[in-house]
């Protein structure tokens, strides 16, 4: 057990600072996972993975340092060291490579000296082309090391120096690459926008149209819009060109983020027509089954084999960047709906098959079923003694009578209240502001014109509101 | 004395009075002989006076008797004081407010005397001024300065039962109305409340803002004090609503803000944002001033009761200030019964026992002790109609509570009826209306304003080639703007 002391030492922390801890082993094999990412979106998900979860924390941290490595940033590797300094103090891994930071660092500070002069070079020469050029290049060597300020600071440089349709595409899809890392939801749906002004042309929209849907709907995701979002991932279209955009996102991701996002926010016939009868989005179904077969079920009505399917797949959406601070709110909103549905045929449900059906073994639903109730999601009263649900039948005739009884209770209120009000303004009592302290208020009769003045401001008043 | 007794039974007279203006005719020759009576008595009053109230007959010779009965009462009491308060009573129980129109004044110094408390004890007092106050106006929709008097009277000495009657009537006039005119014939007896009760007609006193206000907390408290919520609340709804003008709010006005708030809790079960009609002003003073009531409530929605009576113990200096430690207190009782009712949303049968353990009382803070004191209070909430609903014993011996809903299905037959009361309730509004609509319609404010509407309306028809613009200028002195203004 010497080894899971240190382990157990990490975890403490990460859960002190707050952090997601999954004990539970995933389904995913980690090379096969990882080698569907490219790009920096590599690291960020195994330090993920590595943070989080317990059986893979090693082997993620391990192979974070070794991405590190391949790359040019010093502060990715210095995150991934911190974590492997605790986590496994033993492997070969948490020594600190001094050599390879000083050498990355100083080829870094050289290679961004030359670019700059390059782009100096460029400018002197006012060559609209190879400024751009240059800046992109800058901007790129800028992502690659890790400055991340600086290098969005050098593709917005990009923007006015952009001459056609392509290079605008391009401005935007980088400086979508740099806020999506830096976490700015709004901003990536604002650069979304910006790229989709410009006309393009059908093929052209086509061919944007992966990168433009994926981004949109994790921006979405992470904004709460679980039903916009679905709707972005389920119109990414063709699979080979979201291939392309697997430096954000592959396309396994969009069958998962779809579904799950689909079932927490679609009811039944719109997940039967927009889901599974997508022919687009069946490609990307196929890659991730589980996720077809659970809706399937939920539109078949096996709700709670759809409950398992997803609870199993827990642990792997757990260990997903973009979906691990949701996994929580997306399976409420699933099982809630799922209870709904499950409800809707029928007037009268014993509870004992609602726990079968749903609970966790040896659980009780009724807590759950209360705040539903309470929040207005099922609507339905429970009854402890016969351990029932039993549906609320609104009696159509009793509502309508109790409503016109308590309009006709209303108005009479109303009138008499509009009456009193315009005599007390008649009567030049109302509480002044000018005058405070009611003692002062005056309630003369005929004192002259003020008062007349005072009277027709009162009528009008009146009036309106009588009228 | 018999001369004096000749001239208080001489109205009113046999036959003649059916019409108004005969009437009218005959009582103020009455009243001139009357005065000159009082004013130069052969005999000193004193002496005789309680024999001309034996004689004299208070329903049917009321002016004669109030007369007579005022200058016995005041300034000193003239004669003994068993009979003349016994007199008194037997006066103001039984008068004819047709003839007491034209002694507004007398009976207004009557009824404060009797309000200040010092003539008769309180439970008697309550009781003779309300029914005095029904008299003179039986539809009791106008305040006058007596009502304040009356329900300062009886919060004071906490006789409230008598002055029920008076408080929960409508009051939708106000003394000193814009426009008003001496009725030609003060007796007849279809004029609204409005006319004949004036500072003039000396039915009232001076009614100032305050006096309205004043009136109405008063009352919203004694509905408290019954235990009232609902009519308590619209008593209080009514002040925070008070129609204000430039930015106006009173301090009466703030505390009845509080007052509603907590009131609202225990009425409805939570805090209502007050109506839209309320004084934008006096909407912020709210804002402020309320801030730790509307804590107590936002909490009083929540399930947690702990942290309810910790916030309630937190600002207890501020209820006490605000004297409003009674109504608090019983916001903290309510607290268990509401969630009770709020159970209902949910469940539809519940076990007592599952009643304790999700609710809990927010003056311990904790649950109950025993399944005992919640079937208890379920059963007194059953039986005082706030909850509908029946408790049942299991075969195995639980006690379960079953909710019913809220209300029944109606036959159309008594849907109908109960349309057809408030209508017939709004019926009642018409002449109220009627009232209000003639006297602003006539007023002398009203009239110009609508000649003026007319005139622009004619304007507006035949099209001015200068859109007006000389009429906008016309009383402006565009050339010597500059040094006008400085």
């Amino acid at each position: 057990m010497a080894s899971a002391d240190p382990i157990l030492h990490f975890f403490t922390i990460i859960e002190s600072q707050g952090g997601v801890i999954v004990k539970e082993t995933p389904k995913l094999d980690l090379d096969l996972y990882i080698a569907n990412y490219q790009g920096r979106t590599c690291f960020d998900r195994l330090l993920l993975i590595g943070r989080s979860s317990v059986p893979l924390c090693v082997d993620a941290l391990k192979a974070a340092i070794a991405e590190a490595k391949k790359g040019k940033d010093v502060q990715q590797y210095r995150d991934a060291w911190e974590c492997i300094r605790i986590a496994a103090p033993t492997e070969p891994e948490s020594q600190w490579d001094s050599a390879w930071v000083e050498k990355t660092d100083k080829a870094n500070k050289l290679e961004t000296a030359r670019l700059e002069a390059e782009l100096k070079q460029y400018k002197n020469n006012l060559v609209k082309e190879s400024i751009r050029i240059g800046l992109r290049d800058l901007g790129e060597h800028l992502e690659q090391i890790g400055d991340l300020a600086a290098a969005s600071d050098a593709y917005l440089r990009m923007r006015p120096e952009a001459s056609t349709q392509a290079h605008i595409v391009g401005v935007s899809k980088h400086i979508i690459s740099i806020v999506l890392q830096r976490r700015d939801w709004p901003s990536v749906l604002a650069n979304v926008s910006k790229m989709l002004t410009s006309g393009m042309s059908d093929e052209e929209q086509k061919a944007h149209q992966p990168f433009q849907k994926l981004v949109t709907g994790i921006a979405n995701l992470h904004s709460d819009k679980f039903y916009e979002a679905a709707k972005n991932f389920l119109e990414v279209g063709d699979p080979s060109i979201c291939q392309g955009c697997n430096d954000i996102a592959s396309s396994n991701d969009v069958a998962t983020y779809g579904g799950l996002l689909a079932l927490a926010s679609m009811d039944r016939s719109e997940l039967q027509s927009r889901v599974l009868d997508n022919s687009s989005f069946r490609n990307y179904l196929e890659l991730e089954p589980h996720i077809r077969k659970a809706v399937s079920m939920f539109v078949n009505g096996r709700y709670s084999a759809c409950l398992d399917i997803l609870e199993s797949y827990r642990a792997d959406y757990l260990l997903d960047m973009h979906l691990q601070p949701h996994v929580h709110a997306i399976f409420s909103a699933i099982r809630n709906k799922c209870i709904v549905q499950y409800f809707i045929p029928f007037s009268c449900v014993t509870l004992d098959s609602m726990n079968r059906s749903f609970a966790k073994p040896g659980e009780s639903l009724e807590s759950e079923l209360m705040t539903m109730i309470r929040s207005g999601v099922l609507r339905a009263r429970i009854n402890t003694i016969d351990k029932l649900l039993v549906a609320v039948s609104t009696d159509d005739r009793v509502e309508m009578q109790t409503k016109g009884l308590e309009t006709a209770k209303n108005y009479e209120k109303e009138a008499l209240e509009r009456i009193r009000r315009v005599n007390i303004a008649a009567a030049d009592l109302e509480v002044k502001g000018t005058r405070k302290g009611m003692g002062n208020a005056m309630s003369s009769i005929g004192v002259g014109e003020t008062w007349f003045d005072d009277t027709r401001r009162q009528l009008g008043q009146g009036e309106s509101s009588v009228g | 004395m018999d001369q004096a007794l000749a001239t208080c039974l001489a109205f009113p007279s046999e036959g003649a009075l059916n019409d108004d203006a005969a009437y009218d005719q005959a009582i103020q020759t009455h009243l001139l002989k009357l005065t000159k009576l009082l004013k130069e008595p052969p005999v000193p009053l004193g002496q005789y006076g309680g024999q001309l109230l034996e004689l004299t007959d208070p329903e049917y010779n009321s002016l004669s008797y109030l007369a007579v009965l005022h200058s016995l009462l005041l300034p000193n009491l003239l004669g003994p004081r068993e009979f003349i308060l016994d007199k008194l009573v037997k006066f103001l129980l039984g008068f004819d407010p047709r003839q007491i129109r034209y002694a507004g004044s007398h009976l207004l110094e009557i009824l404060s005397a009797v309000c200040n408390g010092s003539l008769l004890p309180p439970s008697v007092a309550v009781e003779v001024v309300s029914a005095a106050i029904l008299k003179i106006d039986p539809s009791g929709s106008m305040f006058t300065s007596t009502h304040l008097q009356l329900v300062k009277l009886a919060y004071t000495t906490n006789v409230i039962e008598p002055a029920m009657k008076v408080v929960e009537k409508n009051i939708v006039f106000y003394p000193g109305m814009a426009n008003w005119k001496r009725p030609t014939t003060l007796c007849d007896m279809t004029l609204s409340p409005s006319v004949y009760i004036h500072k003039e007609t000396g039915f009232t006193g001076q009614v100032r803002t305050a006096t309205v206000l004043e009136y109405d907390l008063l009352s919203g408290m004694m509905f408290c004090s019954k235990r009232e919520w609902n009519k308590a609340h619209a008593a209080f709804e009514r002040i925070v609503t008070f129609p204000t003008r430039e930015g106006g709010c009173s301090k009466i006005m703030a505390e009845a803000y509080k007052k509603w708030v907590l009131v609202s809790l225990l009425s409805k079960g939570r805090a209502i944002p007050p109506p839209a009609y309320t004084g934008p002003a006096a909407a912020k003073a709210y804002q402020t001033l309320g801030k730790p009531y509307r804590e107590v409530a936002s909490l009083f929605e929540t399930t947690n009761a702990e942290e309810l009576r910790s916030e309630v113990e937190k600002s207890s200096q501020i209820w006490q200030d605000d004297q409003n430690v009674g109504l608090v207190k019983e916001v903290l009782s309510a607290y268990q019964e509401w969630q009770i009712k709020n159970l209902q949303n949910v469940f539809s049968k519940i076990s007592i026992t599952e009643i304790r353990q999700q609710t809990k009382s927010a003056q311990t803070g904790t649950n109950l002790n025993s399944d005992d004191d919640i079937e208890a209070l379920v059963q007194n909430m059953i039986i005082s109609n706030s909850l509908k609903g029946v408790l049942e014993k299991n075969d195995d011996g639980t006690v379960f509570l079953t909710f019913l809903p809220a209300s029944a299905v109606l036959t159309e037959a008594e849907y109908a009826q109960e349309l057809t009361k408030t209508a017939i309730q709004l019926k009642t509004l018409e002449p109220v209306f009627k009232a209000t609509n003639e006297r602003l319609g006539t007023s002398r404010e009203y009239i110009k304003h609508l000649i003026k509407e007319q005139k622009r309306a004619a304007d507006k028809n035949e099209l001015d080639p200068t859109m007006g613009f000389e009429s906008h200028v016309d009383d402006e002195d565009l050339m010597g703007g500059v040094t006008s203004t400085a």
